[in-house]
């Protein structure tokens, strides 16, 4: 009987750490403009003494123009993706549920494309509007999903389901009204693209500003670790324990959906992360949401910062999307976990 | 209630000084219970008012037929419901008033268990039975450790620690489950059904070790059930229930005589006494 | 629960193979040939950083609304789009082009210089590595996203925007002007209006034929009335049978035998000449159950445009005078060593049948 700890936990997620900070540097080695790891370290060195003018422009403009911005984007997306779909996972009692289940992507989704259509050259416009079209869609589906005033998992399934059906019906008639250049745009943000520029200038703020949302809505999500590791043993059981079961449930909604949300606003919807990184840290280190969910986490940034690396590497200099890349390798990672399960 | 050694075993024989009725884990008053299909109509189903009381080291049966009312009172003793009138009092507080957690400090109720989603083990999910101690984000402690170890050593289940749940049996699960609801430290141990899965052996070890445990225990434990002998020969008193009416409460003897069980079980009994001195019910027509 | 050896060893093999992919990948971008982006060392950038500083730049407004400030001497140019590509060769300057995106095949020197990728995602990095000192990228095929990335990142893009081919030629003049090449442009800019004049003075009289324009056959799509195609059609005498707002509707064949177009213009394949590909086509469309009950069908009037017809490139002015030609055959009439002017693809050099005649041709230099 060795329980956890949060020793163990700070320890697997050093780990993990130092696994993303090698992928990190793999990654910005990484990419059509040569450029050695010296003169990198070099680069981000003389940035942080302040000593800009020293960097040659290039140098500047890859480093901090292109490779950090997306890597930083990759992290922030794969954490928030596999956290929330670790958290659906318990929400809806499902292990195939992933964090666009109930709906969320198909609502940023069209609130992208209306902003496309509506206003295309608007800074900003796209992200807002998606973000708008995901709560929305939060909201929305969660009123369909209660059944006697609570979440019910099973309603809150089909109504996620039934509201992305919907929602891709809307799209797909609204790309066939689209003319040509906004239907590239659509289709590029809807595989997933990291490469989004952000709708303000100071990068540093919005990045700032995006792991902020996520740290609380993560945050507020790893409160009801306890709890959720309760409700997956049975919900009646977990409300004889003393879980406030209903609180619990809409607590991890709200944050899984803003997770969601979140990452799809950003960089469009990107498959596979949320539903196949959770099933993957549970076969190394265990069902326990303690520690589940920072390990989903940073296992997530790992697999999308991977997956980035690869699209635009792999048949340069045409870059893939990265949406492409996951499915890619997820699917067999898929399958591998399905045989598992059966044996 | 202190959260000290509640789960070591004490000998039947020692004498424990008490103050005045300390011992009294649960006390039903006058409670009553409707509910209807809509607020307008009629109630469909009424339950009470029942009274009765359960001390620490007993074991009260709540005896009845299917829909005579026994699963709704069940979960008013565990304040799932609020009573409609009337009172329920685990060590004097009122149950449906209860903070969930403090509630859940007090009240352990075994009930069937869903499909686990993903796999456990046995010891961890022993473990969980310590949540409502402590903080809601919590790490166990050694004295967690110690509790549920204690546990599963109570119900025989020590040799399954490291198991998974989903490859133990029927009977091993419910051990588990008991274990589970031991390590809560409750007063109160409620009980639905427990033998329905399980075979006539498999039914004698439960009500066996229930017995026991409730014996070296600081608690009372409610069963609900409809078999008739296993009740008479293990429960100290009965709780009769009858299309939502209680027409007796009181010893198996008492409680046991053949034309009110004839009438509440619609079926033609003959109750003779066994040979422990608790009665048995068997069909008539069948020597 | 304990942590398994399994999770140990898991998580060193993991390491171990990123450690192996990172050596693996250090080695092969390094060995990775390049040519003419290859990287000369950190003076060369910070060397063009100092001279575009020095002079003054120019500030425009490109077509997209964009303002961007254009370097004076641009050396290095970086076309996005095939169209581009292919106007930088027309207007003389393929020594400054740095680099262009593979689908870049026209002229088939351009195929050998360095790409950056396709039109839709090209590698911005790629981009950089090559030291442009402008961009060119249009709307017709390039995503405003690209722009916008590049123009973050101090790159300098200039988009266009074709919607007729009078709005062509204009930005044809002006590219050739940021790069100082206004001469150039004037030269190639009248040379292709007088063409078009020539055109128009034979057909401009003449109604317009009823066409339907084939821009994919299966789903079938044609162009919308605000397209640059529809212009050039208009411009070749012709004009779509089917009137949409959206520039590439999808529509059913039946709604085509309702408006029963007189004639039916297909565009080809690269692969295959225009001539050889005329008959085949006419068969497989008379095989298809629907298009039989075209009477353009079965009259036999479907031709085939040349493909530079759906590129706003200053080939383009060559397709508009083979389909006029193919569309009002009385009205052109090829005269020996006069002054008539002649253009269009390979096919129609055969029948031109004087050298002086084909020296008058002044895009038949592909």
């Amino acid at each position: 009987m060795r329980p956890l700890t949060p020793q163990r936990i700070l320890w697997t997620c050093a780990g993990l750490f130092g696994v993303l900070f090698v992928v990190v540097v793999i990654s910005l080695r990484m990419g059509a403009y040569p450029i050695s790891v010296r003169d990198i370290v070099d680069t981000l060195y003389k940035a942080a003494a302040g000593r800009r003018d020293e960097v040659p422009v290039e140098f500047w403009q890859v480093v901090f123009g292109l490779r950090l911005p997306r890597i930083a984007l990759g992290i922030l997306v794969g954490a928030s993706l596999s956290t929330a779909g670790a958290g659906f996972q318990a929400l809806l009692r499902n292990p195939l549920a992933d964090p666009y289940v109930l709906g969320v992507s198909s609502g940023a989704a069209l609130g992208a494309i209306i902003s496309l259509i509506a206003a295309p050259h608007v800074v900003g416009a796209i992200q807002i509007a998606a973000f708008i079209g995901a709560a929305s869609t939060i909201a929305g589906v969660y009123f369909l999903g209660r059944r006697g005033g609570q979440l019910d998992s099973p309603t809150l399934l089909l109504a996620g389901i039934v509201a992305a059906s919907f929602l891709s019906a809307i799209i797909m008639f609204l790309l066939t009204m689209v003319t040509g250049s906004e239907l590239r745009s659509i289709a590029f943000w809807l595989m997933g693209d990291l490469t989004a520029p952000p709708p303000v200038t100071n990068v540093l703020g919005w990045l700032g500003f995006l792991f902020f949302v996520f740290i609380v809505a993560a945050g507020a999500m790893y409160t009801t670790s306890s709890d959720l590791n309760l409700i997956l043993t049975g919900e009646q059981e977990a409300r004889h324990l003393g879980v406030n079961v209903n609180r619990v449930k809409f607590v991890v909604y709200i944050a899984a959906s803003v997770l969601t949300g979140l990452a799809v606003s950003v960089s469009g919807a990107i498959g596979y992360v949320g539903l196949l990184i959770p099933h993957v840290m549970r076969m190394f280190f265990g069902t326990d949401y303690r520690m589940l969910i920072p390990t989903a986490a940073i296992g997530g940034a790992i697999a999308i910062v991977l997956a980035d690396t690869l699209a635009r590497t792999v048949v340069a200099p045409t870059e893939l999307p990265v949406g492409a890349m996951t499915a890619l390798a997820g699917a067999p990672v898929f399958i591998y976990l399905m045989r598992r399960r059966m044996r | 209630m202190s959260a000290g050694a509640g789960g070591v075993a004490l000998p039947a024989s020692q004498p424990v000084a008490f103050a005045a009725r300390p011992s009294l884990r649960l006390k039903v008053e006058q409670a009553s219970y409707a509910y209807a299909a809509s607020d307008r109509s009629a109630p469909k189903f009424t339950l009470g008012p029942v009274s009765f009381e359960a001390q620490q080291r007993e074991i009260v049966a709540i005896l009845g037929p299917n829909a005579s009312g026994k699963s709704t009172l069940l979960k008013l003793l565990a304040g799932l419901l609020k009573p409609l009138s009337g009172r329920i009092e685990v060590d004097g507080a009122e149950v449906s008033q209860l903070d969930l957690r403090v509630r859940a400090q007090k009240i352990a109720l075994v009930a069937q268990e869903s499909e686990l989603l993903f796999p456990l083990r046995v010891w961890e999910y022993v473990l969980q039975g310590r949540y409502p101690y402590g903080r809601r984000l919590r790490f166990e402690s050694d004295e967690d450790c110690l509790l549920a170890g204690n546990a599963l050593a109570q119900v025989g289940a020590d040799a399954l620690r490291d198991r998974w749940m989903d490859h133990l049996s029927g009977g091993e699960k419910q051990r588990v489950i008991l274990a589970r609801a031991l390590v809560q430290q409750p007063s109160l141990l409620l009980l639905d059904e427990p033998t329905q899965h399980l075979d006539i052996g498999g039914k004698v070890e439960l009500l066996r070790r229930l017995r026991r445990l409730a014996d070296e225990s600081r608690y009372s434990v409610i069963v609900v059930t409809h078999e008739l002998n296993l009740a008479a020969e293990f429960s100290d008193r009965i709780v009769l229930l009858h299309k939502g009416k209680c027409p007796r409460i009181g010893t198996p003897a008492e409680v046991y005589q053949r034309e009110l069980l004839e009438e509440v079980f619609d079926a033609p009994l003959e109750v003779e006494m066994g040979y422990s001195g608790r009665p048995r019910v068997i069909l008539r027509g069948s020597h | 629960m304990g942590e398994r050896p399994i999770t140990r060893a898991a998580r060193i093999f993991v390491l171990i193979s990123f450690a192996l992919v990172a050596c693996a990948a250090g080695h092969a971008a390094e060995t990775r040939p390049r040519e003419g982006g290859r990287y000369k060392g950190a003076d060369a950038g910070l060397r063009q950083a100092a001279a575009n500083e020095k002079r003054e730049t120019k500030n425009v407004t490109d077509e997209t609304g964009r303002h961007v400030a254009i370097p004076p001497n641009v050396q290095r140019i970086v076309t996005l789009a095939p169209n581009l590509t292919e106007t930088i060769y027309a207007l003389g300057l393929e020594d400054k082009l740095a680099g262009d995106t593979s689908y870049c095949d026209t002229p088939p020197a351009a195929k050998l210089k360095p790409h950056v990728g396709s039109p839709q995602t090209p590698s911005l990095e790629a981009i950089v590595a090559l030291h442009p000192d402008l961009v060119l990228a249009t709307t017709s095929i390039n995503r405003p996203e690209t722009a916008d990335a590049l123009l973050r990142l101090g790159i300098a893009v200039y988009t266009s925007d074709p919607h007729t081919v009078r709005g062509m030629l204009d930005s044809i003049a002006r590219m050739a002007d940021l790069v100082a090449a206004g001469e150039h442009g004037a030269t190639l800019v009248a040379q292709l209006q007088a063409r078009l004049d020539a055109v128009h003075a034979r057909i401009g009289d003449l109604p317009l034929v009823h066409v339907l324009f084939v821009v994919w056959e299966d789903p079938l799509i044609t162009v919308g009335q605000n397209t640059f195609i529809a212009d050039a059609l208009r411009w070749s005498g012709a004009e779509s049978a089917i009137v949409a707002e959206q520039n590439w509707p999808q529509l059913s064949v039946e709604e085509v035998v309702r408006v029963q177009p007189e004639y039916i213009v297909l565009t080809p394949n690269h692969s295959e000449s225009d001539a050889a590909n005329k008959s085949s086509d006419l068969e497989k469309l008379r095989a298809r159950p629907a298009w039989k009950a075209l009477k353009a069908v079965e009259t036999g009037h479907v031709v085939v445009a040349s493909d530079e017809f759906d590129r706003p490139a200053p080939g383009l002015i060559g397709a508009i005078e083979q389909l006029a030609r193919e569309l009002h055959p009385e009205a052109f009439a090829l005269s020996e060593g006069g002054k008539t002017i002649v253009g269009g693809t390979h096919a129609a050099m055969e029948t031109l049948t004087s050298d002086a005649a084909k020296k008058e041709c002044v895009s038949c230099a592909l």
